[in-house]
């Protein structure tokens, strides 16, 4: 049997691993080594060690625990719920003002966190008391939390994309450029879902009751400089400065990281408790991305030598259908392993397989990393298996899971309908990386 | 079967530990076929495999505590260079290195830690459903027959390239600064057995799942 055959095996038995649901990063360790024994002897051994410090050499992927820190940071000291007030006080006497406000919340935060279930929990936490009192709709409610929560993972800095950088051999610069539009595109189709559905029936989302409206508007003035301005310019300033070539990606991490401190500081809650609570987070949750992404990089090796990844494209690339046609399949794939995956699993393990095949087709990889991460953002809100569902389930017991479902199912096609249109208008993620730095 | 395998290998890890314990006498006093001393042995059999599990989960958590404290250097290096960039005109010659090592050290070192915390990403479409006892029955196997060998085989290759890095005192090419690699490669053959202890605590709580159907 040829060691392209094998790969398919090893191929197989992973997933039949991964379904088994023993942790994926174990899972890959012990199957490439045992098939890149068979396959090519004790070279493996030393590949396995090769790709483990090569990874841990990879200065950029640094702002991975950066980032994660500077999310951790300001969820710890509580200062979402300090923003999400702030926007509830000001919108008050809007109809579904605490739609408008989870959104833009939400929005705002996706620029400091890069991990999807950190702000749906928080945002559960905070927001779902509150809309359950003031009588709003169980299922859109849901629906606005969870589809903004999980717009932390789309909109820079976001660790996903920090990840697919190395991965696809795209600088994380121009994929953080290429994504924010189409987050702002899914932010802003939200956002005018709940509004106009909340404005033709006022029931799903009443203005707040008076006793909760600014008494003036000083106060609304300052609370929007005193809530809202030094979180976002500390955001918009990290991700500014690595838009425009200020600081690598990893400076600009720490920078944020810095900010939120320092952000925490000036509303006094920093506490050496909350550093440690953020630090200990900040150590599960990079370890758990890079670690797997340490076990991929040991099994990619392993699959491209034996020779499977090659014969794949091959296969893939000599079918006859139309490169806009293969890019719908690989799309329609990704989405389909976003149902039971998780996110880093398929960015480290399928991306790489599909990556010869893009290349193969000319597709512009920026463009089509930006399809992928709105396409596994799509994914975290397909129920029936969406870890958003659950992280929102386990913080609001009051709602039906049956409901949040629902809910979700609404802002889904939301975002099929966004990734319709970074799919047909391919300028909007590429228009803004081309404007900054030259053709792609 | 694999229930009674791993029954098996539960009770040959109580032999261990209650020969190394302080009742081992007193335990091997009762090792009798009656029933009330079979059931005395037992439950003495599981407070020692409790009291080991919860022995190492503590030293994965002390070490968890440890190392998230790395972050804190990784970021004032980053923010110094930054500073210093701009404001000094002066950027320094070692952030480069120090960012990739303390975050390469980082995540490595805190594996395990992650792995107490449950952590480390699985897919639980099936899983979710089961008893805790298929649970464990299927943990228990796969972190003998996946886990071990290969993070074991991770920890002797790891620690076969720390041990020549650190024989030839090897340093790094990435930058002029050149400073020894030893300790970043290091990284790996500690991370791997640290890795390896928080799974035999792991693996005592799968077998004990598995034996007898609820968590320890």
């Amino acid at each position: 049997m040829s060691n392209e055959y094998l790969g398919l095996i090893l191929l197989g038995a992973l997933l039949a691993g991964i379904f088994v649901g023993f942790p994926i990063a174990f899972t890959l360790i012990i199957l490439s080594v045992v098939f890149g024994y068979i396959g090519f002897g004790d070279t493996v051994f030393y590949l396995m060690v090769f790709q483990t410090i090569g990874l841990m050499k990879e200065e950029t992927l640094a702002a991975v625990p950066l980032f994660i820190f500077m999310g951790h940071v300001l969820e710890q000291a509580g200062l979402m719920e300090r923003l999400f007030k702030s926007f509830q006080l000001i919108l008050a006497p809007v109809r579904g003002s605490l739609y408008l406000g989870v959104l833009l919340t939400a929005t705002l935060f996706a620029t400091a966190t890069g991990i999807i279930g950190a702000s749906v929990t928080v945002m559960g936490l905070m927001a779902a008391p509150a809309m359950i009192k003031a009588g709003y709709d169980p299922k859109m409610s849901a629906g606005a939390i969870t589809a903004g929560g999980t717009l932390g993972i789309l909109i820079p800095p976001s660790v996903m994309l920090v990840v697919m950088g190395p991965v696809v051999g795209v600088s994380i610069i121009k994929l953080f450029a290429a994504a924010i539009i189409p987050g702002l595109i899914l932010a802003g189709l939200y956002i005018g879902y709940c509004m106009v559905r909340s404005h033709l029936d006022p029931k799903l989302g009443p203005p707040l009751p008076r006793d909760q409206w600014a008494t003036s508007v000083g106060q609304v003035v300052w609370e929007f400089a005193a809530g809202i301005v030094p979180m976002a310019t500390i955001m918009f300033a990290s991700l500014g400065s690595i838009i425009f070539g200020l600081a690598t990606p990893t400076e600009a991490a720490a920078m944020g990281a810095a900010g939120a401190v320092l952000l925490t500081l000036f509303y006094g809650r920093l506490s050496f408790r909350a550093i440690r609570e953020a630090a200990l987070k900040t150590l599960e949750t990079s370890s758990l991305v890079l670690f797997l992404a340490v076990a991929s990089n040991v099994y990619g090796a392993v699959f491209t030598r034996l020779g499977t990844s090659t014969m794949m494209a091959e296969t893939m690339l000599a079918l006859p259908i139309s490169p806009d046609a293969m890019l719908l399949l690989l799309m329609a794939l990704i989405f389909v392993l976003g149902w039971p995956l998780e996110w880093p699993a398929i960015v480290f393990i399928f991306l790489p397989i599909f990556m010869p095949v893009v290349e193969g087709l000319k597709i512009d990889l920026v463009w089509f990393c930006t399809l992928v991460a709105v396409n596994l953002q799509t994914a975290f809100l397909s129920p029936p298996v969406a870890m958003a569902a659950y992280y929102l389930k386990a913080v609001a017991p009051k709602w039906e899971l049956g409901q949040i479902y629902r809910g979700m199912a609404a802002f889904m096609v939301l975002q099929m309908f966004g990734l319709a249109i970074v799919f047909f208008f391919p300028q909007t993620a590429l228009w803004l990386p081309t404007v900054l730095f030259g053709k792609t | 079967m694999l229930r009674r395998a791993s029954h098996v290998l539960l009770d040959a890890r109580d032999a261990v530990v209650i020969s190394c314990g302080a009742q081992s006498a007193q335990a091997g006093a009762r090792r009798g076929r009656g029933t009330p001393a079979l059931r005395e042995e037992g439950r003495l059999a599981e407070a020692n495999v409790r009291a080991v599990s919860r022995a190492l989960d503590r030293f994965a958590e002390w070490c968890g505590l440890l190392f998230c404290w790395m972050i804190v250097p990784l970021v004032c290096a980053m923010v110094y260079e930054v500073i210093a960039r701009y404001a000094f005109h002066a950027a320094t010659i070692w952030s480069y290195d120090v960012s990739y090592m303390l975050y390469g050290a980082h995540f490595m070192l805190g594996a395990a830690y992650t792995l107490l915390r449950g952590g480390h990403i699985r897919t639980d479409v099936f899983y979710m459903n089961w008893s805790a006892r298929t649970k464990g029955v299927v943990d228990a196997s796969l972190y003998l027959f996946f886990f071990f060998p290969g993070i074991a085989l991770f920890f002797w290759m790891g620690l076969q390239e720390g041990l020549h890095s650190l024989d030839i005192w090897e340093v790094s090419d990435a930058s002029p600064w050149r400073p020894m690699i030893w300790p970043l490669k290091m990284c790996i053959p500690v991370s791997a057995a640290l890795l390896l202890v928080q799974g035999v605590s792991e693996f005592l709580k799968s077998a004990y799942a598995a034996v007898k159907g609820e968590a320890l």
